[in-house]
């Protein structure tokens, strides 16, 4: 298969996904318990007369497939439709929004593949010295600390008692840095964990031995062919994680008061607003494709191999 | 391959490593910070943290007390209510009552302009209240508060008549309230329900911007003179300028306001606040917020808990003073009755009237032929006493956290407590009526606010939105009906004392605490002031250097 | 995961006796050997808590509210009063629970997915990968946020909500793992002589392909605690006598000024647990893959 013609079967895939998740949003958030209408209108003011007409108006009192009809027949057209919370149109409403998150996820990915190769490496060529035990000791407080928590601490650090950095906000660079570094462990916890056992297994490779023994240098040998090849897991935990930093944003954002998409939907999902749950999916599906997409496209980049076998 | 005490040791170094530097920011303190608050100056602005989001900045549709915090800088009221419940000028200058008590009559005052340009006037003012109370607006609170309102006659160009179905003595006082503040008639018609969005009023600061999840900004008014009397500043404000900024987690609220990115910060945690007290660059202004303090409302539906007794026992078994001196620190005051001190009728009387007694109130359960099972849990006729407790989320003023409380002090007595939090409230309390146990508060400024809360619910008005409580006595319902057309001061609270006494004594509900405003600002705010409600008022305010 | 990284070695024959560790007291040994006291010592803290605990967990000591660490309270005393040792003690049982159960959930049902789709091939193969694309285009905190809104929170529900978010990944990996295994030698060979599909499967592929998957599977077990923990900062956890790690982590982060050890003792617990679960997991998979001996 060339590439081209393997390149539009992932993307007809893709799109096969993103609309699939549509789908599969509708179907759970239809199945919800709780009335969105009831969180629109106080109904301690309003009859149950108003309560219908609303519903009417939205057309929710609908039977499920015609709903679920005009809701993508209305989105093919590109109308996203309203929020039924303060009735905002849903696509500037995300359009707005999500490039800051969007912005965050990639400097927290940056950041978590610049720590995350950094120590993996470097434990995998001091393995079992302090520096491999300190780079671990990193990886695992990524994994293991809730990011609210390591955020609150970042604060606490660098803004309350050191005054470097601000606390909240979305306003400069400056914001960015400490959600970033927050966000950015809990992917550098596992980068460095992959790094360093590809590395460990890579070195032990007929490939590498030879190398080796043709005389090349240890650092060569290191740096450009073994990391190389052990940059592969890297990336492919980067294209699995980039929709779990996507979600990381959701607790993020409220912990440091920036604006967001994640903070929008995790309100809409507990608000039960279809729209705009349906319409962050809808971008972040296609975000999380095209990152997947460019993910597979580096491996043949960095790895002869997988460029061989295509 | 590997040592395990290089790991330990890494480990407890790096964990105390990052503990001490975070643990000492309480302690910190800054070389050059010197109180310069003596200082006057104008212009500036003021970054003021809120807890939350508003929901709407159009103040007939919103419900939330955030909301009002930011929009009582854009909107003013036709009258003011001073700390002593008396109702004073703003938009009116002066006002007659009807001898039936169904009508009033508004003089306002002339040299009145919206921010957008339009006149304020007699027709406004007239458009503002028949806004409410049209279907179309939506209104929720506002709507509750403006009852009885029947229509209005515009007199002249500044005089205004108002018609009400029924007399009501909490009339001029609700109208005092932000939620019945005076839109621009120009504007509302315009954006009709984007209104919030962009709202236009009479306000000492005009609406900028709004950035969801963000910030809300207000400028200066510059041609604003018509203060009301509670505040020094008659004309313009001080500042240029206010953004308030959205932050919602505590640690983070606080923190931008020890590390200077924020002025001020708003709802304070206890812990906080006992930490900030000594901190230098750092002022605590606390006031009590008006209206229904927070308090646990039974669900007399559900059985047994229309049985007095039963009731009774839980009220005699929960210490509130436990809760509140163990989660609030002394922070907070314990509420004793239905409505907060200082609103009128307020019964002291019932101050100290209840004390925990676990004897009395297993006695009482004993009676009853409730038994205690093998595992301490009460039983009656096969059936377990559980307590169905349910409370929203997230944990506001550490509600969550007293049900943890009450879990362990009705263990006790016997009772078993499920606790249940939801987000989802309007769903589980207020249409199913899905609990035993339900906390809510309310600020408000006149005793007639109990009317709704406490008197027995008309059976249309069930249908769509069930009553907190859902109790029923007739005796109550006579004081509170009474309350409401009784123009008396005196024998108004004569009547909201009876009505209060009536519902502690029969374990209507249980009072917790009245809830303290509390605001971190750095010493160099000077002059943030405070409503009758304690709501924030922002137009004495300067900034030091 | 790419076949690239497991693709690299022929493997040997089937390995099912895994349970076959051999006392040896050497250095290299020892950290394994203290990783695994610590797991078994939590075991026994969710199994016995009141043999271990100082104190019962919800018992308020009103007089010590917001204690630092003492000898009375080693690990001090949160905002209620209670002994944080204790909490962490008892909290034990709930943590092991949301860890282990979600991902015995969400490795099975996403491992046996995986191993289908990468054995059968084909349509079936087609099916699978689409629906778990599906999946995993949206972001599992959501998917666990969208249950846990839709089914109230309770423990099981949390577990649940982890639990499904996580199965996309383990399909992944799994399939990646058959589809490079069922072309080995050892594969080939014991089909070319007629042995049926499904031993060939159990006996020869199972075995052989479980390694990343424990690797997904120790990390999975503190993430699950941490996606609970993460649940509650969003206000949808659960509200119990006696709280879960991540519940403990989360309700005192708000004290981390006035009283940081409310919120570090569990953490470090859920680090402990981790750290020592990852260590023998690896050992596990040091001992059965020849090629990282």
């Amino acid at each position: 298969m060339t590439l081209i013609s393997k390149a539009l079967v992932r993307i007809a895939n893709s799109f096969v996904s993103v609309l699939g998740s549509l789908i599969l949003v509708f179907c759970i958030i239809y199945l919800l318990p709780g009335d969105p209408v009831l969180s629109m209108i106080d109904p301690s003011v309003a009859t149950p007369e108003m309560i219908e007409n609303l519903r009417r108006e939205l057309g929710l009192d609908q039977p499920f497939y015609v709903q679920f009809v005009e809701y993508f027949t209305a989105i093919l057209h590109g109308d996203f439709g309203q929020s039924l919370i303060n009735s905002d149109p849903v696509l500037p409403k995300i359009l707005m929004h999500f490039s800051a998150t969007l912005i965050l996820t990639l400097t927290s990915t940056i950041f978590s593949i610049v720590i995350g190769v950094t120590l993996g490496v470097l434990s995998a060529i001091y393995r079992n010295k302090w520096i491999d035990i300190l780079a671990r000791l990193v990886g695992l407080f990524g994994i293991s600390m809730p990011t609210f928590w390591s955020g609150i601490l970042l604060i606490l650090i660098f803004s309350v008692n050191l005054n470097w950095l601000p606390a909240m906000g979305s306003d400069d660079w400056k914001t960015l840095i400490l959600p970033s570094l927050a966000l950015g462990f809990v992917g550098a916890g596992l980068i460095i964990r992959m790094v360093r056992t590809s590395m460990l297994e890579v070195v032990n490779e007929q490939f590498i031995v030879t190398l080796r023994a043709k005389g090349l240098s240890e650092r060569v040998v290191m740096y450009r062919h073994a990391l190389r090849n052990a940059l592969i897991p890297a990336i492919t935990i980067i294209g699995m994680n980039i929709g779990e930093m996507m979600a990381g944003t959701v607790v993020i954002e409220t912990v440091f008061s920036r604006q967001g998409i994640g903070r929008i939907i995790a309100d809409a999902i507990m608000a039960k607003d279809l729209p705009v749950i349906q319409g962050v999916i809808f971008f972040s599906a296609i975000v999380y494709v095209i990152i997947n997409l460019l993910v597979d496209l580096s491996y043949s980049v960095i790895d002869p191999r997988v460029r061989r076998s295509h | 391959m590997k040592k395990w005490p290089n790991w330990t040791k890494t480990l407890t170094v790096a964990t105390a490593f990052l503990l001490l530097l975070a643990g000492c920011s309480n302690g910190a303190s800054t070389s050059n910070s010197e109180d310069t608050s003596g200082k006057e100056s104008t212009g500036g602005e003021l970054t003021y943290a809120l807890a939350t989001s508003p929901d709407t900045l159009d103040p007939h549709r919103s419900g939330l007390a955030v909301s009002v915090r930011a929009f009582r800088t854009i909107f003013d009221s036709l009258v003011v209510q001073t700390a002593d419940n008396t109702i004073q000028p703003w938009l009116a200058t002066e006002w007659t009552v009807s001898e039936d008590g169904k009508s009033y009559t508004f003089k306002l005052r002339e040299d009145v302009t919206f921010h957008d340009g339009t006149p304020f006037n007699a027709e406004a003012v007239k458009y503002n209240y028949d806004r409410i109370i049209d279907p179309e607006t939506k209104a929720a609170n506002a709507l509750a508060l403006i009852r009885p309102y029947k229509s209005s006659e515009v007199i002249d160009e500044y005089t205004i008549k108002i018609n009400l179905e029924t007399p009501s003595a909490a009339f001029l006082s609700n109208l005092s309230q932000a939620l019945l503040g005076i839109v621009s008639p120009t504007a509302a018609k315009k954006d009709g329900d984007q209104f919030g969005k962009h709202p236009v009023g009479t306000g000492p600061y005009k609406f900028v911007s709004w950035i969801e999840n963000a910030d809300i900004q207000v400028e200066k008014n510059n041609d604003y003179k018509w203060a009301p009397s509670i505040v020094e500043n008659d004309g313009a404000p001080y500042l240029d300028k206010i953004t308030f900024k959205i932050i919602p987690e505590e640690a983070t609220r606080i923190g931008s306001v020890q590390s200077g990115q924020v002025l001020a910060a708003e709802t304070v945690p206890p812990q906080n606040i006992v930490s900030l007290k000594d901190d230098p660059k750092t002022q605590l202004l606390q006031v009590n917020t008006l209206g229904l303090p927070y308090t646990l409302f039974f669900n007399q539906r559900n059985k047994p808990w229309n049985d007095v007794n039963v009731r009774k026992a839980v009220q005699l078994a929960i210490d509130v003073d436990a809760i509140v001196k163990t989660l609030y620190m002394g922070t907070y005051e314990r509420a004793w009755s239905p409505l907060s001190p200082g609103m009128l009728g307020y019964d002291e009387s019932l101050e100290n009237s209840v004390k925990p007694d676990l004897d009395e109130a297993n006695k009482r359960l004993d009676e009853l032929g409730y038994k205690k099972g093998s595992d301490g849990i009460r039983e009656k006729d096969g059936k377990k006493l559980t307590l169905n407790y349910v409370d929203g989320s997230p944990n506001r003023e550490k509600r969550n956290d007293i049900a943890v409380i009450i879990q362990q002090q009705l263990k006790e007595i016997g009772i078993a407590v499920d606790i249940n939090i939801t987000k989802d409230t309007a769903t589980v309390i207020y249409q199913n009526a899905d609990y035993d146990l339900y906390g809510n508060s309310q600020v408000n400024s006149d005793p007639n606010s109990l009317l709704d809360i406490y008197h027995t619910s008309d059976p249309e008005k069930e249908a769509a939105r069930r009553m907190l409580g859902g109790g029923s006595d007739p005796e109550l319902d006579k004081l509170l009906e009474q309350g409401t057309i009784e123009h008396e001061p005196a024998k108004r609270e004569e009547i909201y004392k009876k009505a209060q006494q009536i519902i502690i004594e029969k374990a209507v509900i249980i009072p917790i605490y009245v809830f303290p405003y509390t605001v971190a600002a750095s010493k160099k705010v000077n002059g943030i002031t405070f409503d009758s409600l304690g709501y924030p008022l922002f137009n004495d305010v300067r900034i030091g250097q | 995961m790419k076949e690239a990284i497991n693709s690299k070695t022929i493997w040997s024959a089937p390995k099912w006796n895994l349970i076959k560790l051999k006392i040896n007291l050497s250095a290299s040994n020892l950290f394994v050997y203290v990783a695994g006291m610590i797991v078994l010592f939590i075991v026994a803290c969710a199994l016995f808590p009141q043999w271990i605990a100082p104190y019962s967990p919800t018992h308020m000591h009103t007089e010590f509210i917001l204690s630092p660490p003492s000898a009375l309270h080693l690990l001090g005393t949160d905002y209620f009063g209670r002994d944080v040792l204790s909490l962490v003690v008892y909290g034990s049982r709930d943590s092991l629970i949301i860890g282990v159960v979600s991902v015995l959930i969400g490795g099975g049902i996403g491992g046996g997915l995986g191993a289908l789709a990468g054995y059968v091939g084909g349509v079936v193969d087609m099916i699978f990968m689409r629906f778990t694309d599906i999946l995993m285009t949206i972001p599992g905190i959501l998917l666990a946020l969208a249950i846990a809104a839709a089914l109230g929170p309770s423990l099981m529900n949390v577990v649940l909500a982890v639990a499904v978010s996580s199965i996309p990944g383990y399909t992944r990996v799994m399939r990646g793992q058959m589809m490079s295994i069922k072309k080995r030698q050892f594969v080939v060979a014991s089909r070319s002589i007629g042995t049926p599909n499904w031993r060939i499967l159990i006996w020869h592929i199972l075995p052989n392909s479980w390694s990343p998957l424990l690797v997904m599977a120790t990390i999975g077990l503190g993430t699950s605690i941490l996606v609970g923990s993460g649940l509650s900062f969003l206000g949808l956890g659960v509200i119990k006598e006696i709280p879960d790690w991540g519940a403990l982590l989360a309700q005192g982060r708000g004290y981390l000024t006035t009283g940081w050890w409310i919120s570090t003792f569990p953490g470090l617990a859920i680090t402990l647990f981790v750290l020592s679960v990852n260590i023998i997991g690896d050992k596990l998979r040091d001992m059965y893959d020849p090629k990282t001996k």
